[in-house]
């Protein structure tokens, strides 16, 4: 009852109804210590950028390996090399099975595409095509020599003004010597191959509402042919664009205030579209014509890289909760999804299992199982299995 | 003995008289340096067929239990295990970076993390017992810029080295954190031949026997020196073959090369075994040096040769039984543990390999045993961990175990 009338009422009336009606149990999680299965050929992860699982249940992860440490970390990825058995960066893509088993890998440059500067979110469609955002800046010439594969107030994955959450290169002047930055979005089937780019690096500017700004998500409606954009860089907006043409349909801003730094949108089998503006602190949920419904702060008090690095939502058929990945406060936060309050949380900083660093990406499968994947030095996907 | 006189007079020489020596040196230098090149052991090992009976470990994902406080750990760069088999580290709070210790920040990012202390002492349950350390005002002692290396000797104190380029000298505490001694002085050193300061130390370990430290000298110096554990002062001090140290310039490592005179360092390890022998880590020449305590040579070993940056050869521990049959070699480059045979220092087998798992690692930076054979590692760089590996038994194993994860 409570659910029909959150999903027909007004506001006031919902409101009401939910007070009577308590938060579900929160799920609790357990990670899995031993997952995924080592990688062969000496292969290493750089910054986790996105994750996502697929209808078949298994689970996609693109990394940056221009995150990874060639004088410390790749040996083998210099000429000559520096070291004698390890390591290399994996390719972008992977593709693991439940057990954790690598089933393929696959990215990179290729014919006709432009393949991001970094990478940003993953996401799979119905159809089983893999969405990947292209959400890259130019590396600072100083922060390409770093040491630490670190780019203060980096994104996403690392990547120095990559949108999903990157730090504000808001109207930054394009410098003519670089590669112009990412502001695009790929689409490849599950074998990799080539389907289609929407956007075009470098081409942000206000002349078409289509034009991208290094996007950080995306969430495809299937049925509807459209694909939603959190859309990032100067942008800050949610747009709405053909899903095969990449043209142009609706667009909104964030309700009662700028988004501040978009990371992450989420599109429910309701309808309800989540957006997470990581330095806002929030997610704003709206409508698909982009009418505002509601919102929840996620540790509001957050400053830093903030608290909104990605949202997902819970696989049951309710998707009774959605979950936030906060990578400033190293935890995992479980919303409600009807009365949008936190209901739990868990995680907190480390680099042994079960705890984070910069964990930035969610995704859950049909039987419950959370992964997360981490950015900055985090560096992993881990399973989290519920109780 | 011949080469580590004649070393000791060509060193000692002026400009002029090295070359004479140098000239006077080539039948021993052919001796001791590679006509063909010098066995690799860890090649050797690889082409010695499928399988070898060797120690096999697993790793114990569950070790240690979660830090409490919100700590989080830095480079991770010490670990020894002491006499009741509880396991010391110490680790670099300055290198971790603002967006992990947000906790930490003016005013704090969020409720994640702060920089747990640099020492950490936890039992065999993963548990953190005592903690302490770090710069304190009006210390009777110079924490160390870059804190590095820590053993526990067998009257209970704690010894760390220090890496940072102004860090020439030791420390010496109880376990509680009591200071008990300081030798050398920041910004003091003058070079491998100083009898005060040390030149960026790595790591010591005192040998019960002569209640001498060892004190491996390190990332500026390229030098062994021994030292009275009490007094702190010098007794002696060698380079690579037993040479007297010079720090002149060596270029940069070339893989296959003529094995150098002097230690190419850093120094990264010298540890004494029960036998009376001495092995030393010469990190970036991918090279084991083992020497007698009075700093007479005996033999070399090289590993992973093709190794160059930071080198193969960065930690050395021995297996707990009496006569130390195994030795255990961290190598962070190739992250890497090899398993050598002590008596004939042939490598048996190794296990291991990069990345963020359990039983992987970034920057297996040091090495300690416990009383039951386990291995404990802690990583450098953006490793960051303390992990175990438990014995298993000495069994037939793979030359190269792989990751190694507990059997199902």
């Amino acid at each position: 009852m409570g659910r029909t009338l959150a999903v027909v009422g007004a506001a006031a009336i919902s409101a009401i109804a939910l007070a009577a009606v308590p938060s579900p149990p929160a799920p609790n999680y357990t990670v899995d210590k031993l997952w995924p299965m080592p990688l062969p050929n000496h292969w290493i992860l750089g910054s986790v950028t996105g994750i996502a699982v697929d209808k078949q249940n298994t689970l996609w992860v693109a990394h940056r390996a221009a995150s990874l440490n060639t004088r410390t970390e790749a040996g083998l990825m210099t000429t000559p090399p520096s070291a004698e058995e390890c390591c290399l960066p994996a390719p972008p893509v992977l593709h693991f099975d439940a057990a954790g088993k690598l089933l393929g890998t696959w990215g990179g440059a290729g014919e006709g595409y432009d393949w991001p500067i970094s990478t940003g979110a993953v996401v799979v469609d119905d159809n089983s095509n893999v969405w990947i955002t292209a959400a890259g800046a130019p590396e600072p010439a100083a922060a390409s020599a770093g040491a630490t594969g670190v780019v203060a107030g980096a994104g996403r994955g690392g990547a120095a003004g990559a949108g999903r959450g990157g730090a504000p290169t808001a109207n930054a002047p394009v410098v003519q010597a670089q590669p112009p930055a990412d502001a695009h979005i790929l689409v490849f089937n599950s074998a990799g191959k080539f389907v289609r780019q929407i956007g075009k690096p470098g081409q942000t500017d206000a002349s078409s509402n289509a034009n991208l700004d290094k996007p950080a998500d995306v969430a495809v409606d299937v049925a509807a042919n459209e694909v939603y954009v959190a859309d990032g860089g100067a942008h800050q907006r949610v747009v709405v664009l053909d899903a095969n043409t990449g043209a142009f349909k609706r667009q909104w801003t964030g309700h009662g205030g700028a988004f501040e730094r978009l990371s992450s949108i989420a599109l429910s089998k309701d309808g309800i579209v989540y957006v997470g503006d990581r330095r806002g602190n929030k997610v704003q949920a709206f409508k698909k014509d982009g009418s505002f419904i509601n919102e929840i702060g996620v540790a509001p008090t957050t400053l830093g890289n903030g608290s909104v690095w990605d949202v997902a939502l819970s696989s049951d058929a309710a998707q009774q909760y959605l979950m936030v990945a906060d990578g400033q406060n190293e935890s995992v936060i479980i919303v409600d999804r009807k009365t949008m309050k936190q209901i739990s949380s868990f995680g907190t900083g480390g680099r042994w299992p079960g705890r984070f660093y910069a964990v930035n990406s969610l995704a859950m499968d049909a039987k419950g199982v959370l992964f997360t994947g981490e950015g900055y030095e985090g560096k992993r996907v881990q399973k989290f299995l519920p109780q | 003995m011949n080469t580590h006189m004649t070393k000791r007079i060509a060193i000692g020489a002026s400009t002029l008289a090295l070359a004479v020596a140098g000239i006077a040196l080539l039948p021993e230098r052919a001796h001791t340096s590679r006509a063909t090149p010098a066995p690799d052991q860890f090649e050797v090992a690889m082409r010695q067929g499928d399988s070898v009976m060797a120690p096999r470990f697993e790793v114990d994902p569950n070790f240690p239990k979660p830090l409490p406080n919100g700590w989080v750990l830095g480079m991770s760069v010490g670990v020894g295990v002491d006499a009741e088999d509880h396991v010391w580290i110490v680790h670099r709070p300055p290198t971790i970076s603002a967006n992990e210790r947000g906790a930490d920040q003016s005013p704090p990012f969020g409720t994640c993390c702060t920089a747990a202390p640099p020492v950490l002492e936890f039992d065999q349950t993963g548990t953190v017992l005592r903690h302490w350390g770090g710069a304190v005002a009006g210390a009777p002692y110079e924490w160390p810029e870059s804190n590095h290396g820590i053993s526990i000797d067998y009257k209970g104190n704690v010894w760390i080295g220090a890496n940072a380029a102004t860090d020439a000298h030791i420390l010496k505490f109880t376990k509680d954190g009591k200071f008990i001694a300081q030798f050398g002085h920041a910004g003091k050193s003058t070079g491998s031949n100083d009898t005060v300061n040390f030149g960026a130390p790595a790591k010591i370990v005192v040998d019960k026997k002569s209640n001498e430290a060892y004190v491996a000298d390190g990332y500026k110096n390229r030098r062994v020196v021994v030292i009275d554990a009490e007094t702190g002062k010098f007794k002696r001090f060698w380079s690579a073959y037993g040479n007297k140290p010079d720090d002149g310039p060596l270029g940069t490592y070339q893989p296959g090369e003529t094995p150098k005179q002097v230690f190419r360092g850093p120094v990264h390890c010298a540890m004494p075994s029960n036998d009376g022998l001495l092995y030393v880590c010469d990190r970036q020449s991918d090279r084991v040096q083992v020497f007698k305590t009075d700093g007479s040579f005996v033999k070399e070993i090289f590993i992973a040769t093709k190794t160059g940056g930071d080198g193969a050869v960065w930690d050395i521990a021995f297996s707990p039984d009496a006569a130390q049959k195994y030795l255990y070699i961290a190598d962070g480059k190739n992250e890497r543990v090899y398993i050598v045979d002590r008596a004939t220092m042939t490598m048996l087998s190794s296990f291991g390999d990069g990345g963020r798992q359990p039983g992987q690692w970034f920057g297996a930076h040091s090495i300690a045993t416990d009383s039951k054979g386990n291995i404990y590692t802690v990583e450098t760089y953006e490793g960051r961990r303390l992990q175990k590996f438990v014995f298993k038994g000495v069994q037939k194993v793979a030359r190269w175990q792989g990751v190694p994860w507990p059997k199902k």
